[in-house]
């Protein structure tokens, strides 16, 4: 970039904006200030409830009133990133001509100035007339660098080559990444969402949870679960978690595929990535049924929930209400069942796959009720063997419009401090003077930085150059 | 594992030429400094080895990945970054008295990986959410990154040490340590450097969030700090374009940056994240 402009404009508003002084003050700020959200355990966190709980009401409300609980996607953070936003644009526009300036700058060839105090090993000695040396010279030159000024002035030809020009807007570059960065930023904080949902196996939904909202969002189409399976190494670590989804459009299947961590899957703009997995019971159970009869008669067998089958004896139907993996958040697998004799009321227990650990635990009063009697329906008993149970496989559901800009922002960042680090303009001047007997050869450069890379390059060429001419002769 | 048993001897490796390059500061001779130089160079060979035979033996064990996937292995790359960026500086500058302010970081990084009773050496299977090639590129930029500020670091200490030398202090330490102007623009060749490697070490890493976790930036504490550490050093790039900002300024930053490095890399592990390695 080059020098400000700014002495021109007195608006002293655009003189605070166009400092880089100011870019300095504000990069620490945000750099002090966002030290506070690594500490304060930040809103969706488990911990931040738990820090909250223990601070003074007075202080909770300071903190909540400044937001610090999150503090990122807070008024005054964003003000801040807006302050640098601003201060780079305005730096830039106030800079801006004068970098044109400079770039459209075109010096004479026949400069003389660029030639005073040059090094010892950037001038030489070559015998022979001067225009044929300097046709040499112009040889040689051709051969490196492109766009070659020439110019003679009386017994004096000069030679001048301009590279990197371009890079002067190097910076320009960065800058303009940095905006297109927080723009993509902005562009998916307001357009876009953040979101979740669980499927069961075999189970499909149309619409997922919102972290922020509490009503649903309807995606417009299905997603089913057809499978999810969990993998593990020999050391019990997860291997590899992996859901096989199928996606409806107005009930027809268009899109079927396997869901990978690390490998989301885009749907109709939303992206949906394997994020946890569990599991619930499905809705089968495992059943022995023991009729005491002159024999005991003992059969085992699978029940589907809903469905009514015959009891062993013909005395009537049962059926399987209810399942749940944890009756009351302590009982432990249960099942409801219903019978229906020939004759007679409905009779309805529940079974527990835990029976006997219950009868520890339980004062037996307690498990006196007839709802918990397992043998409320003479001559049978209930056994719960156990619950069949299903995958659900959690899945984090995105919608960020503005992640390409992110991503565009990024790569000319990149690009930008390649220019920026690794480049200068550079401008190399070659006089061939007449002298006693042959020429005089100088060498001469200026370069926009990197003043060492200016050097090295210009001691190279000395060196090149004497080599060839002297060669030749 | 024999690499394991390779690391160790670099760890003392790494110590030894510290020490070499320590005499040839103190007692002013050259021959020291060019042992210290050659013990670097063996060391860095022994240790490209013993990463090499890591990756091939986690292949061996049919859990094969590229060895940066845990706390130890972080912590020999870093050392390892860190001793090549500083040869490649010495054999361009052909100057070996920032040897003593670098190599102490590549020995304590070997050391602290070998002798920590909490730090695991086995070699371990992935976990789903590390099976990308972009943690491979996030991990080799963001050392690569944290390699230049820490060799940034020892320039800045060489600095104040330059501060108070003068003529009349007549100390071979001091003496040897080359001009302020060339600590300053050393530093800063070696801040632009950290600063290309620390922002695409935040992009790669960003775009491996995204693709794990949906999301490409989290303000999870690590990724935080990680955006601290850039803001600092973003203010040290700038601060050479303000006058009257002198070389002193920016070496104490540059200081205050490798902090930020220090507590990118290690203190977040104390707090909660996805990136602590303990946890995931
Ligand atoms: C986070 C945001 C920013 C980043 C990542 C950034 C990055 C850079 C980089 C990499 C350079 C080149 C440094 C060098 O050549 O040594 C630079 C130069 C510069 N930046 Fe920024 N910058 C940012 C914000 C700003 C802002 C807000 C201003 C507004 C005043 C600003 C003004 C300048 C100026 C004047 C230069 C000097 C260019 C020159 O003449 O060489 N920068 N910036």
């Amino acid at each position: 970039m080059a020098k400000s402009t700014s002495k021109t404009k007195s608006n002293s508003v655009w003189r605070f904006f166009s400092s880089v002084k100011l870019t300095i003050v504000l990069l620490i700020i945000l750099a002090i200030t966002s030290i506070l959200g690594t500490i304060i355990p930040q809103m969706p966190q488990r911990e931040s409830v738990e820090f909250a709980r223990g601070l003074s009401p007075g202080m909770f409300k300071l903190f909540s009133f400044i937001n610090l609980f999150d503090m990122y996607h807070s008024l005054w953070f964003r003000l801040i990133i807006g302050c640098l936003a601003l201060n780079l644009i305005i730096c830039s526009i106030d800079r801006f001509p004068a970098t044109l300036k400079q770039f459209r700058f075109r010096p004479g060839a026949d400069r003389n100035k660029p030639f005073q105090d040059l090094p010892l090993n950037q001038t030489f000695f070559v015998e022979g007339n001067v225009e044929d040396t300097a046709n040499q010279v112009a040889r040689f030159i051709k051969g490196r660098y492109k766009k070659i000024k020439r110019k003679h002035a009386g017994d004096r030809y000069y030679f001048l080559s301009e590279k990197g020009k371009y890079s002067r807007f190097g910076v320009y570059l960065v800058h303009l990444s940095v905006l297109i960065i927080v723009i993509g930023g902005l562009i998916g904080s307001f357009f876009g969402f953040d979101g979740y949902i669980n499927i069961v196996e075999g189970e499909q939904i149309d619409a997922i949870k919102l972290r922020k909202q509490t009503t649903p969002l309807k995606l417009g189409f299905e997603v089913r679960c057809d499978k999810f399976t969990v993998d593990f190494y020999e050391n019990g670590a997860p291997r590899e978690y992996r859901s096989e989804l199928s996606f409806f459009v107005n009930g027809k299947e268009v899109e079927k595929e396997n869901l990978l961590v690390n490998h989301p899957i885009k749907f109709r703009g939303i992206t949906f990535y394997q994020s946890s997995y569990g599991k619930t019971p499905g809705n089968k159970v495992r059943l022995k049924i023991v009729r005491h009869a002159n024999e005991h008669e003992s059969i085992g067998m699978e029940a589907e929930q809903g469905n009514s089958f015959p009891l062993p004896g013909k005395e009537g139907q049962f059926q399987v209400l209810k399942v749940d993996a944890n009756l009351r958040g302590m009982m432990g697998p249960a099942a409801l069942i219903s019978i229906h004799a020939e004759q007679g009321d409905e009779t309805r227990f529940w079974i527990f796959q835990n029976w006997e650990t219950l009868q520890n635990r339980f004062p037996k009063q307690m498990l006196q009720s007839p709802m918990l009697n397992s043998s409320a329906f003479k001559p049978y008993t209930f056994y719960l063997e156990g619950l069949e149970s299903k995958f659900y496989t959690g899945l984090q559901v995105n919608r960020d419009p503005g992640v390409s800009l992110v991503w565009i922002g990024s790569f000319l960042m990149i690009g930008g401090f390649f220019v920026t680090f690794f480049m200068s303009h550079r401008r190399i001047w070659v006089r061939v003077s007449n002298a006693k007997r042959g020429s005089t050869i100088s060498i001469a450069g200026t370069s926009n930085k990197d003043p060492v890379g200016l050097e090295r390059e210009l001691a190279h060429l000395s060196i090149n150059l004497n080599g060839y001419l002297n060669k030749r002769k | 594992m024999i690499n394991t048993i390779i690391l160790s001897y670099v760890t003392f490796g790494y110590f030894g030429a510290f020490i070499l390059y320590l005499l040839m500061m103190v007692m002013g001779r050259a021959t020291f400094g060019r042992l210290a130089s050659l013990l670097s160079v063996v060391g860095l060979g022994a240790q490209s080895l013993a990463i090499i035979l890591r990756w091939v033996e986690s292949y061996q064990l049919g859990i094969g990945h590229a060895p940066f996937s845990n706390l130890y292995e972080s912590l020999i790359f870093f050392s390892w970054t860190i001793t090549l960026l500083y040869l490649i500086v010495e054999w361009r500058t052909k100057n070996r008295t920032l040897g003593v302010f670098v190599m102490p970081l590549a020995f304590l990084a070997m050391a602290y990986a070998s002798f920590s009773p909490n730090i695991a050496s086995r070699i371990q299977p992935l976990i789903p959410a590390l099976k990308s090639n972009w943690l491979i590129t996030h991990v080799i930029t963001c050392f690569f990154a944290y390699a230049a500020f820490g060799i940034s670091f020892g320039l800045s200490l060489m600095y104040f040490l330059k501060l108070v030398d003068n003529e009349k202090r007549n100390n071979t330490f001091l003496k040897l340590i080359p001009r302020k102007g060339i600590l300053d623009d050393l530093n800063y060749q070696m801040v632009a450097i950290g600063f290309l490697m620390l922002t695409l070490g935040i992009i790669t890493g960003s775009v491996w969030a995204y693709s794990a976790w949906g999301r490409y930036w989290g303000w999870d504490p690590k990724e935080t700090w990680s955006l601290i550490t850039w803001f600092i050093y973003a203010a040290v790039l700038h601060s050479r374009m303000v006058r009257g900002w002198t070389g002193k300024k920016i070496a104490i930053m540059s200081i205050i940056g490798f902090f930020c490095v220090l507590i990118t890399y290690f203190g977040v592990n104390y707090l909660a994240g996805l990136h602590s390695y303990a946890t995931t």
